[in-house]
């Protein structure tokens, strides 16, 4: 008897359901599940509940009752209840406002760097007979690695002036040397560069896979009817793709906003707080300045911040 | 005339894109047989006598990051071990069996598997502080498996899915025992999805850096943390940590190459399926 596949129903049709749109949801069976079944279903899975209530949904909660505390490891004498003082404070702290505004700027442009991109490259890479499988290939090295070794990387060997290989390039290109990660102009142009170089190759490798099964015969009618390679794009491509390219702006949106290891090896939310966004604000408030209660109510605010947008998206997402 | 114009555009591009994706790499093993004097030459491009010496430094000695190399062994190994032993049975419940509030639990799953890491390491600073759990594996552990028990159970969800039903239900006419027609008749068959899962979440508990760094100490120190002894403001040992990123980064490298054909589908949680053209 077929059943609703959860996957399916509840985050990911990718491009499964993509090329099925109108495909009705397998309505629940209308005999009860015998009682073993069940039975048996709980203890395969009360384990694992309980260890992710015991190590995610118990920790946040924690975290809640942190934020409105005064937490001061240093100075433990003035510890104790702040009410909502650490979400007020955060009203007139402009280092607060900064970092809102630099996450909302490298949220923003790497996801729609690495979709744009991505699917550019896909795009383009389709269309060769040979060579696929070396693109293919070559894109999974900067996703396995590390993105605090991705950072350390780039703050030395690329980037670094006149050593660095970027750098280098530039020279030749005759646009000058630049301190790339130490101006604060330049600092998050940098950063947000590092981030989509590494996950990049992820949404070229997953938009391959998406338009490698997208059906040919639409493509052959367009063709005898004489639409453009662009028309063809425009109507046929994308809207085969949306789903794809939503669920790409859920994953990579989540990285993103969490985004903490690379720019931390890069500049350390550096030059003074030039790419300092919320991750690293929090990080640098709670274990560099000791002000937990603080840090606590930043992470919550990111915290809120990424529930509502994926919230959003999904909705987004089961409308189409 | 457009098509081949389409083409050899096509391959500058392809040529663009390995440069610029594989060359960092590739500078980087460079780098890491050069001396230091060697590094400093410029242009970067000019000949050198290769070297083992910053290998050397990093293998054995003052400097040597071996004994982070076993940090890092051991909490990843741990946590995987850990977190197939719960994930397979959660993810063949929720993805073979009829489970009462199905879609809020598959939900509750993927809404952990999204918090953001700065919004544990906070409270989890505080409760190990308290407990005398930093700088201990245990402890370390029980937060790897946090992150990684989400994303597995999500992931093995999608292959379980795929099984054919039918000789699972031919065991249970049989009067097989669900344990024995999970254990004998679906898990072999699942074998392939299930070590999709190992490589994903060893390679996100070897890459892990903020929990690690926070919660960790002088003994727990993984190999991502200990990157940054070969940096500091006054001087960068541009051979030395690039070896040592070029030798942290050998595991998860091969194994990115061995799961090749499954990445896509792992990186997406099972949604996406395929490695391009077949």
């Amino acid at each position: 008897m077929p059943r609703t596949a959860l996957s399916r129903s509840c985050a990911a049709d990718g491009a499964a359901a993509a090329l099925a749109p109108a495909a009705a949801p397998v309505p629940a069976p209308a005999i009860a599940p015998p009682r073993d079944e069940q039975r048996f279903a709980l203890v395969l899975l009360l384990p694992s509940l309980f260890v992710l209530v015991l190590t995610t949904t118990v920790p946040i909660a924690y975290l809640l009752w942190s934020s409105v505390q005064r937490i001061n490891p240093a100075m433990s004498f003035m510890n104790g209840f702040a009410g909502a003082d650490n979400y007020i404070q955060m009203g007139d702290d402009p280092r607060f406002w900064n970092s809102l505004r630099l996450t909302l700027v490298y949220t923003g442009s790497t996801v729609v760097l690495q979709v744009v991109i991505g699917l550019a490259l896909a795009l383009a890479i389709m269309e060769l007979r040979r060579g696929q499988w070396l693109a293919r290939l070559v894109a999974i090295l900067p996703i396995v690695l590390a993105p605090v070794v991705v950072g350390l990387y780039f703050r030395t060997l690329i980037l670094t002036p006149t050593f660095g290989m970027f750098d280098y390039l530039m020279v030749t290109l005759g646009l000058g040397s630049h301190n790339w990660l130490g101006d604060p102009q330049l600092a998050l142009a940098s950063v947000i560069a590092i981030h989509t170089w590494q996950w990049t190759p992820f949404s070229f490798l997953v938009l391959l896979a998406a338009l490698a099964a997208l059906p040919q015969d639409i493509y052959e009618a367009a063709r005898m009817d004489r639409a453009s390679a662009l028309r063809r794009f425009w109507h046929i491509t994308l809207p085969l793709l949306r789903s794809v390219i939503i669920l790409l702006v859920i994953l990579r949106l989540t990285v993103a906003l969490s985004a903490f290891a690379a720019i931390f090896a890069a500049t350390g939310g550096g030059p003074g707080t030039a790419t300092e966004i919320l991750n690293l604000y929090a990080y640098r408030t709670s274990f560099n300045e000791l002000q937990v209660g603080y840090g606590a109510a930043l992470a919550v605010t990111l915290l809120a911040i990424t529930l509502t947008t994926t919230a959003i998206l999904f909705r987004l997402r089961r409308r189409i | 005339m457009a098509a081949m114009l389409r083409r050899v555009s096509g391959s500058a591009l392809l040529i663009v894109f390995l440069i610029c994706w594989s060359f960092p790499a590739l500078w980087g093993a460079v780098t890491s047989f050069k001396t230091e004097r060697d590094v400093l030459d410029y242009p970067p491009m000019s000949p050198f006598h290769p070297t083992l010496y910053n290998y050397r430094h990093i293998l054995a000695g003052p400097t040597s990051i071996v004994p982070n190399l076993e940090s890092s062994a051991i909490l990843t190994v741990s946590t995987t071990l850990i977190t197939l032993a719960l994930a397979i049975p959660a993810a063949y419940a929720l993805g073979r069996l009829r489970v009462p509030a199905k879609r809020p639990l598959g939900f509750y799953v993927l809404a952990t598997q999204m918090l953001p890491p700065i919004g544990l390491v906070i409270p989890y600073f505080l409760i190990f502080s308290g407990a005398g759990l930093l700088n201990s594996y245990s402890g370390l552990i029980v937060v790897y498996v946090s992150f990684s028990l989400p994303f597995a159970i999500w992931l093995l969800v999608s292959y379980f899915e795929e099984i054919p039903r039918e000789m699972e239900e031919a065991a249970l006419i049989d009067r097989a025992t669900r344990l024995k027609a999970m254990w004998h008749v679906v898990l072999p068959q699942a074998r392939g999805g299930i070590s999709v899962t190992v490589v994903f979440v060893f390679l996100n508990a070897w890459n892990e850096f903020l929990f690690a760094v926070v919660l960790g100490g002088r003994t727990v120190r993984p190999v991502t943390v200990a990157m940054f002894d070969f940096i500091s403001l006054e001087q960068t040992q541009w051979g030395r940590v690039s070896a040592a990123a070029l030798i942290a980064m050998a595991p998860v490298m091969l194994l990115g190459l061995l799961a090749q054909k499954h990445i896509v589908k792992g990186l997406t949680l099972g949604a996406v399926k395929g490695s391009g053209r077949q």
